[in-house]
């Protein structure tokens, strides 16, 4: 490793010995995985051996050696600079490419004819790739796939998309050297297992870098005024000015995108000043703007960016002295990985402040410094034969070279999703996509795989293969129109359902402007400034985020333990605690909660069991579902992280449900499948697999009415699926993700095995308790129902049409 | 089945989505869609076929029930262009002793002869005593239209936030509007105003919604 540290050297920098560790073991042509946290230096720990790798080698460099993906397209700029950098130092001829969604079509042409030494990418992008007939001479000369930040891939289905690619790389290029570089997980050895598979020759290499983090929360000055139930913050403005106005630069990190759009008009009207200064970045804003955000950021010109998960991930941003998380972050991964935002140098220390949005809240921040101090960070569950996945991926195969189904099956099961897939399913999947079924049909004219002479199986015809080419990824948007200036100049992307509420001249809020909606026109939503100071703040229907498990255990433990007592958080919650204890109580470690009271909207019921939103939807299904076998009931359920509320038209009896030992872990799955017929989940989760298997195509751009006649809702195959064929693997995968992903198998066993040794405490109150607050006043919710649907339909009546607020 | 009097005629709801004339012994059907299934898969996406099927089982379902001297097809009678599911509807329509008249809707492209070969009568409109058979609602008339081209479906709610989407006859004053009778075909929901009336359908019951 002699020229890489000798450059290192040059650099005025002092190779660390997770550095030195890296380079040992690639030059050993071993795989491996890394883990460090971002800013320390992670990239050239493994590019320092990809370059030693090409110095040392007899012959002449050409075509690609190193595929580095990176689950961010922002991120993948930065590794471009540094790479190139360092590799200009040695082989000034030899250059890094960066493939992207955002990659002109010129540049992309040109690294196709002459590939790059180097090419970073992001999973999406990589299967692209694979969709041209000449990819097998393209990696022909591949010597090593990097993997970075795979703790945040992992456990999610563009994971399942990189399982798949380095499987068939793999296949092309037994030689393949694969590296991954996480953040310290739950589950380590998981992780490597998934990205590595059978290779024998590995290192894991841990950077011993621990990362101060300083967590202050934001306390109100009184709690009589501090919301109840999950607001916006905004109460707190006063400190956060004060924040913003002592650093240099902040970033204040909110949940949803309404959210971000409301904090920055909050923040400009509570200091005029900041204009010029400010800026907001969120999912839905045109990259461009984005981008300038994210340079002005770096180049010191901006004082604040208020920002969703959208800026969560690794670009340097070196000068933030500051984060400011509003809302609960729900989880401790993610917010030391925001807190990471700032103080970026290897050695600086990251500081946080924890802004809560209600009172319960604030027993969360306590949560959150303890998982801090034990460095804890949430497993990632991995999906397992995602078959919308596998599917979307035969059509990229069969849109490229086609593929030949015997020798590609022993390819797909190497994967860790796919290992168990059998001969069976795979029969099944590949039937589906000659035959559309799994007979044979008269009259049938399906089309979209057909097998060649050679027996290799290909696309139909160019339709298909276009509406494939347009459909590719695992990240499923809604139906989002375009917003655009009269005069031209994209401002980013808008959920359909809001702008239908809207008419033309009607005014809302959108990337911090205030819009004045002109017309609907081709998927585009034309409009100009407006000077009204009122706007409607569109909402995006974003997934809502899940407590972990992790975060669950601690939050019960600072809720149970005495010491939390003498926090800051807890002096200021007595007000609230007192008010509970009035009307209900505070549960102890081996007791669970229920409270009952009466409000015109009928009778709730609030479970606390306090294990997470995603363990708590099923619970209430299931605890809805047991209820109603006593006597026909129709219930509408919400749930938050702390529990869950069963709200009826009619009382069931507390000695009925106290008898009838409702929380057994008995049966649990078996009844879990019949709450979950009737409820709403596997119908949710169905639509992701909808889109990715290709089954609901999202239009061509520019060109919405042609494809109309092609276009259907994923409720319409859900239904139709359900009725037709219930064997149908993706709807049976919809029930298992929900199993699996939506309420966490595993844990729920173990959840309901410790209810049922903690002792019930039902108290029937007067009014809302401060800790039903929150769920009595949610407006997401279930159903579940024993009554016939006309008898319900008898209860009902129109729901008359409700503005936007 | 719920019957209505509408201008001294009595209509019956079906809960499959159909509308009987009683004095005229006719079917209204509305959005039948044949072909959608088979335009899907022809275009590589694998709806069931059993999906398409359903028509050919409900009708002999309403056929059974009173007696008939004609269907009136009140537009998008098929989805999209000519596909085998043209077939086994020319198969059918050779069995049925009674009229059969497709008023056009904007998914009807096949053209006109290839109906009026199987016997169809094809035309824009039909007006009979004070009523107008329509594809597309709202017309500027005095006659009582029936239409349907929405798919008409609505959200109730009840006590306890519960909600339901399903299928309805859309009634205005001067208009009914049918849901759609195919089976792989949506819903778009419409918010009622105070001088319309809602007959949701369950597909077993058609049920009048009261107003809150």
């Amino acid at each position: 490793m002699k020229k890489v540290e000798t450059w290192f050297r040059s650099q005025n920098w002092k190779a660390q010995p997770f550095q030195k560790q890296c380079w040992k073991a690639y030059a050993e042509g071993k795989s491996g995985m890394l883990h460090a946290p971002t800013g320390s230096g992670k990239t050239y720990a493994l590019w320092g051996g990809v370059v030693e790798e090409m110095l040392q080698s007899a012959k002449p460099i050409k075509g690609l050696h190193a595929l580095w993906i990176t689950p961010l397209r922002a991120l993948g700029v930065e590794i471009q600079k540094s790479t190139q950098e360092m590799l200009r130092a040695f082989a000034p001829e030899l250059e890094v490419g960066l493939r992207t969604a955002d990659t002109p079509q010129s540049q992309r042409t040109k690294m196709l004819k002459s590939p790059p030494f180097g090419l970073v990418s992001t999973p999406e992008s990589v299967h692209v790739l694979l969709t041209q007939k000449e990819h097998p001479r393209y990696f022909s000369q591949l010597k090593v796939v990097v993997v970075d930040e795979w703790h945040e891939l992992l456990g999610s289905k563009r994971g399942v998309q990189v399982e798949l690619a380095l499987a068939y790389l793999r296949a092309l290029q037994p030689n393949l050297k694969v590296w991954g570089i996480s953040a310290t997980l739950g589950n380590k050895e998981l992780a490597r297992e998934i990205l590595l598979r059978g290779t024998k020759k590995f290192s894991v290499v841990e950077a011993k870098i621990q990362k101060k983090i300083r967590v202050h929360s934001l306390l109100p000055k009184t709690m009589e005024r501090f919301p109840w139930r999950g607001h916006l913050g905004i109460h707190l403005l006063p400190q956060v000015l004060q924040i913003i106005q002592k650093n240099k630069s902040t970033l204040v990190f909110t949940n949803t995108r309404s959210q971000c759009e409301i904090w920055y008009h909050q923040l400009l009207d509570a200091a005029p000043e900041l204009a010029g200064s400010i800026a907001m970045h969120h999912g839905s804003i045109d990259k461009k703007i984005r981008l300038w955000v994210e340079e002005s950021l770096r180049k010191e010109e901006l004082k604040v960016v208020v920002c969703t998960s959208s800026l969560d991930l690794g670009v340097d941003f070196s000068p933030v002295e500051n984060c400011i998380q509003v809302g609960s972050p729900k989880g401790v991964g993610r917010f030391i990985q925001r807190a990471g935002r700032s103080g970026h140098h290897p050695k600086a220390e990251s500081s946080i402040y924890f802004l809560p949005t209600h009172a319960m809240e604030l027993i969360e921040s306590v949560a959150l410094q303890n998982g801090i101090q034990q460095q804890q960070i949430e497993d990632r569950i991995p999906y397992l034969n995602s078959y919308d996945v596998l599917i979307q991926f035969l059509m990229t195969l069969a849109v490229g070279s086609g593929f030949d189904p015997v020798k590609l099956y022993p390819i797909i099961t190497s994967s860790f999703c796919y290992q168990i897939l059998d001969q069976s399913h795979w029969q099944w999947i590949l039937n589906f996509l000659i035959r559309g079924s799994q007979s044979l049909q008269q009259y049938d004219e399906y089309k979209k795989l057909i097998r060649t002479e050679t027996g290799l199986l290909k696309v139909a015809n160019k339709g298909i293969a276009l509406r494939h080419r347009l459909s590719m990824g695992t990240i499923v948007s809604g139906n989002d129109l375009k917003i655009r200036y009269q005069k031209g100049g994209y401002l980013g992307s808008i959920e359909e359902w809001f702008i239908s509420k809207l008419n033309p001249g009607d005014t809302f809020a959108f990337s911090g402007k205030n819009l004045e909606l002109i017309r609907i026109q081709k998927m585009e939503v034309i409009v100009k400034k407006s000077k009204v100071k009122q706007a409607k703040i569109p909402a995006w229907m974003g997934g809502r985020m899940s407590f972990s498990a992790h975060l669950s255990d601690l939050l019960k433990k600072a809720l149970f333990e005495q010491q939390s007592e003498s926090t800051p958080e807890f002096r200021s919650l007595l007000p609230v605690f007192e008010q509970q204890k009035k009307e209900s109580l505070i549960p102890k470690p081996e007791e669970l909660l229920i409270e009952r009271f009466e409000t015109k909207e009928g009778f709730h019921t609030v479970f606390y069991p306090f294990e997470g939103y995603a363990i708590h939807e099923a619970m209430a299904s299931l605890m809805a579902y047991r209820i109603s076998l006593l006597s026909p009931i129709s219930f509408s359920m919400s749930f938050n992280d702390y529990g869950f509320e069963l709200l009826s038209d009619q009382a069931f009896s507390q000695e009925d449900f106290l008898d009838h030992d409702l929380f057994t872990p008995k049966q649990l799955f078996e009844d879990l499948v019949k709450s979950i017929n009737v409820s709403e989940m596997a119908r949710r989760r169905f639509r992701d697999i909808a889109v990715i298997s290709g089954l609901v195509f999202q239009g061509y751009p520019n060109k919405p009415i042609q494809s109309k006649h092609l276009q259907s809702g994923s409720q319409l195959f859900f239904e139709v699926f359900k009725e037709y064929e219930p064997d149908n693997l993706l709807y049976q995968q919809a029930i298992e993700e929900t199993f699996d992903h939506g309420m966490e198998r595993g844990r729920m066993q173990l959840v309901f095995e410790h209810l049922a040794q903690k002792k019930v405490v039902w108290k029937n109150c007067s009014q809302p308790t401060p800790f039903s607050f929150p769920l009595i006043t949610d407006r997401i919710r279930a159903k579940l129902s024993s009554e016939t649907e006309e008898d319900r339909i008898k209860k009902m009546y129109l729901q008359l049409e409700k503005s936007i607020q | 089945m719920t019957t209505l009097s509408i201008r001294s005629n009595h209509f019956v709801l079906h809960p499959s989505g159909g509308v009987y004339w009683k004095e005229t012994q006719t079917w209204l059907l509305a959005d039948v869609h044949l072909g959608k299934v088979a335009h899907f898969r022809k275009n590589g996406i694998a709806v069931p076929r059993e999906a398409e099927g359903s028509f050919y089982q409900k009708m002999e379902g309403l056929l059974s029930l009173f007696p008939v001297q004609r269907i009136l097809f009140l537009g998008d009678l098929f989805h999209s262009d000519q596909n085998n599911e043209w077939y086994l509807f020319e198969a059918w329509v050779k069995h049925q002793p009674f009229a059969l008249v497709l008023i056009t809707g904007n998914h009807d492209v096949i053209p006109k002869w290839k109906f009026e070969d199987l016997g169809l009568e094809v035309v824009p409109q039909v007006e009979e005593d004070s009523f107008l058979f329509h594809h597309f609602p709202d017309q500027e008339t005095t006659a009582f239209v029936f239409c349907g081209h929405v798919h008409p479906g609505v959200k109730l709610a009840g006590v306890g936030k519960q909600q339901l989407k399903l299928p309805c006859f859309y009634q205005g004053p001067t208009q009914m509007i049918l849901p759609a009778f195919g089976a792989f075909t949506g819903l778009h929901l419409l918010k009622p105003r105070q001088e319309d009336t809602v007959f949701v359908t369950t597909g077993k019951k058609v049920i009048e919604i009261k107003k809150f």
